[in-house]
């Protein structure tokens, strides 16, 4: 099992971004030299495509100001100089309503990692959520310490229930990881609401909806080989629930959302203890002496992070934010923890990647790696060429972006960045159109169909 | 401290252009020497006769258009010795050099350089020569694997690339085990020569020879004149079995073999534009035709129950 460490060590500052999520950004609720308490709402989400932001420490706001944002770019936020005596009250849980649980979520500042607020995950206006799915396949054992493995998985589901209640969807799945055993055995066997649990693997035509009617249950755990990358909501509902997300559209769409453990655990805490989204689970490795999962204030440096894994082993040559394969790279690292930052990765000079780009020699490796059956080199010289249409005919949209076409490249060619390229380009080229006016395509079959 | 920024991906394994090419020559060293043994220096002589000459001639025309160098990757040491391998070792030593300036002039650099040419350099020299010098190209013996220790030195082989079955195919598979050369090409490939050259009644003696070998494991799986997608590749695969056996049913497995692959490579573009991959998750061809049947059937609400799943 996994140890989550938790940071000691209070940050000399913490700078709180106004915006961790995709959407809009919150209005600041405090001025310069205010006192702020611990877990005090110092962000106020005015739309509804934002997400509270909540102060993680208890101290003296210093400045508000454009501050770094791992995300790469630079976001107003609220710097705060943390103190000790600052007096703060006990979160206490609230006692909620089915109805509310939606609204709590938005006021916890819940996100999920990938970056869309959760409330807009399970309450999309004018659309239908069935089935709640929760991702455990990269992220597990975040989100604290247990006793037993036992109270981890219990707690998950409890989590799950609630995320289900809060959608208003009839079923509820946990995805966990095929070489995942820690995890898998600890769902196994667990008795949960008078009803063993097994893990079932997703196998061919196996998808979700099969178990739910062989095991007669609402809530199921099922397990899935290990896929990653930025855009994976699409195959994941794809692989779990065999419902196929067209161009355009989102999971949502076709009624299924996707919840990662931190959000669950952070609806858990929210409902429970009344605690709003202050603090994550972070796991650092790399070149620091000390790697380890730590759990930190959101708002926390990197800095200060990587202290408290021991520092860095030598110079440093690359910081990167959520993974050393789709993740951001740093160039400070004054840049704080966000509520979207899963992990740190640390690489040193010498790892650093160099490498001039060749010619393509057609070797085919990125067509032999890809998840989603692309032609890389070939989505590659059209993007190249901007020949976005060939792109979009070859299905470019099904990208996830996991990069292994540019990890295999012997050419050393840019092959996602090119690739995202024809993506983002392709997607303004549609924003001209007028958006879908009512939910009735669903029917029609834009989205959707099993 | 300063950090490096760029995008994603951060980790990138560490295979390289020049690898590959590096990783092929050395495979293909064990079979040169075993040639030079067997048919003295001579061998040695044309081998550094088409390496040179390949070099030579892409360092001229990259400085004549005003190109980068790329002797340093390899590929043109590489051609120039597949061209060593494929003429008769007692062929003049000009043979080989025009041989190399015709695959690195014409067959490689007229074609856009590397990763565009359409047809094996190697593949377009030999076919080049045997026209030009028919005579002179016709090897001394063609070979037949009667015995075992023919598998190991072959006696009668006419070109060096006929030397040494095992070497050869030694040597190909740790390359596809390293994953330096795709396998998919090699075993479509080989299993259809096999099959067809049973089926047509050619003896294996004459169908398992090291040219054929080295058609299989190096000549048709040059990247850039065969397809990329999966089926492709298989497709491919199959195509060249065909082409190979049915020239060797009629003349030899050594010409066929060069032969064979060079008009493969002529499709190879063609089967890559229709076998482009589906989008994930849409149905196959079986998969639509299946539903339809389905939908035909009385009762279907009862199968369904049964079906769905």
């Amino acid at each position: 099992m996994t140890k989550v460490n938790i940071m000691k060590n209070m940050p000399e500052k913490v700078i709180i971004p106004l915006k961790q999520h995709d959407g809009s950004i919150c209005e600041p609720l405090v001025k310069k030299g205010d006192m702020v308490c611990e877990g005090q709402k110092i962000g106020e989400c005015g739309s509804y495509d934002s997400a509270s932001v909540h102060s993680s420490v208890s101290g003296e706001v210093v400045s508000i100001e454009e501050a770094p944002h791992p995300s790469g770019n630079k976001v107003n936020s609220v710097v705060i100089q943390p103190s000790e005596d600052a007096e703060c009250v006990d979160f206490k849980p609230k006692d909620v309503p089915v109805s509310e649980l939606a609204n709590l979520i938005k006021d916890a500042g819940i996100v999920e990692h990938y970056g869309t607020p959760t409330h807009m995950v399970l309450k999309p206006e004018g659309k239908n959520i069935d089935t709640v799915l929760v991702n455990a396949t990269s992220s597990e054992w975040i989100g604290g310490h247990y006793d037993t493995p036992s109270q981890y998985s219990s707690q998950v589901l409890d989590a799950l229930k609630l995320l289900m209640k809060a959608a208003g969807a009839s079923r509820g799945a946990i995805v966990l990881r095929n070489d995942d055993l820690e995890s898998i055995s600890a769902f196994d066997g667990l008795n949960f609401d008078g009803k063993n649990i097994t893990v079932a693997p997703l196998v061919g035509k196996r998808k979700v909806k099969y178990y739910f009617k062989d095991m007669a249950s609402d809530i199921v755990v099922v397990s899935q080989d290990h896929i990653y990358g930025r855009k994976i909501l699409d195959l994941f509902t794809y692989n779990v629930t065999g419902r196929k997300v067209s161009f355009g559209c989102d999971p949502t769409d076709v009624g299924v959302a996707i919840c990662s453990v931190k959000s669950a655990k952070a609806l858990y805490d929210a409902v429970n203890a009344g605690k709003p989204y202050i603090e994550t689970v972070v796991s650092v490795s790399g070149k620091v002496k000390d790697p380890q999962k730590i759990l930190v204030r959101i708002g926390t440096p990197f800095k200060d992070v990587i202290e408290a894994c021991g520092g860095y082993i030598g110079e440093a040559g690359k910081l990167i934010a959520n993974g050393a394969i789709t993740g951001v790279a740093q160039y400070t690292d004054d840049v704080p923890v966000s509520k979207t930052t899963t992990s740190i990765f640390v690489q040193s000079v010498d790892e650093v990647v160099r490498g001039e780009s060749v010619a393509c020699i057609h070797c085919a490796r990125c067509v032999d790696v890809c998840p989603v059956n692309l032609v890389p080199s070939r989505l590659t010289a059209l993007a190249d060429q901007g020949r976005f249409d060939e792109c979009r005919q070859m299905h470019i949209m099904n990208c996830v972006e996991c990069g292994r076409c540019a990890a295999v490249c012997p050419s050393k060619i840019h092959v996602l960045q090119l690739i995202r390229y024809a993506k983002s380009s392709i997607e303004k080229a549609y924003e001209d159109f007028a958006p879908k006016q009512s939910s009735t395509n669903l029917k029609l079959g834009c989205c959707g169909g099993e | 401290m300063t950090f490096t920024i760029s995008a994603p991906p951060h980790k990138k394994e560490s295979i390289t252009f020049n690898k590959l090419t590096l990783a092929k020559i050395i495979a293909l060293m064990p079979v040169v020497l075993l040639s030079v043994y067997l048919f003295g220096l001579p061998a040695l002589g044309i081998v550094i006769a088409g390496i040179l000459a390949a070099v030579v001639t892409e360092v001229a025309i990259q400085k004549a258009f005003d190109q980068k160098i790329t002797i340093a990757d390899g590929s043109a040491v590489l051609i120039g010795l597949m061209i060593a391998m494929v003429v008769p070792p007692e062929v003049p030593l000009w043979i080989p050099m025009i041989g190399s300036v015709f695959a690195i002039g014409i067959g490689k650099h007229a074609f856009g350089g590397i990763g565009s040419y359409v047809f094996n350099p190697v593949l377009a020299a030999w076919v080049f020569l045997s026209l030009a010098w028919g005579s002179i190209m016709a090897p001394a013996s063609y070979p037949q694997t009667t015995a075992l220790s023919d598998l190991v030195l072959e006696t009668g082989a006419g070109v060096m690339a006929g030397v040494s079955p095992l070497a050869l195919l030694l040597a190909g598979c740790i390359l596809i085990l390293l994953r330096y050369v795709e396998w998919r090409i090699p075993v479509s490939f080989f299993v259809t020569t096999i099959l067809l050259a049973v089926l047509l009644g050619d003896s294996l003696s004459y169908v398992i020879l090291g040219v054929v070998l080295f058609g299989v494991l190096f000549l048709a799986t040059d990247t850039s004149t065969s397809p990329v997608t999966k089926n492709g590749r298989v497709i491919y695969g199959i195509v060249c079995g065909v082409l190979v056996v049915v020239y060797g049913h009629f003349a030899n497995y050594v010409d066929a073999t060069f032969y064979g692959l060079f008009l493969a490579n002529c499709v190879s573009a063609l089967i890559d534009n229709n076998t482009l991959p589906g989008s994930y998750g849409s149905e196959t061809y079986l998969q639509r035709k299946y539903k339809r049947i389905l939908s035909k059937v009385p009762f279907k609400d009862r199968l369904e129950v049964l079906l769905d799943d």
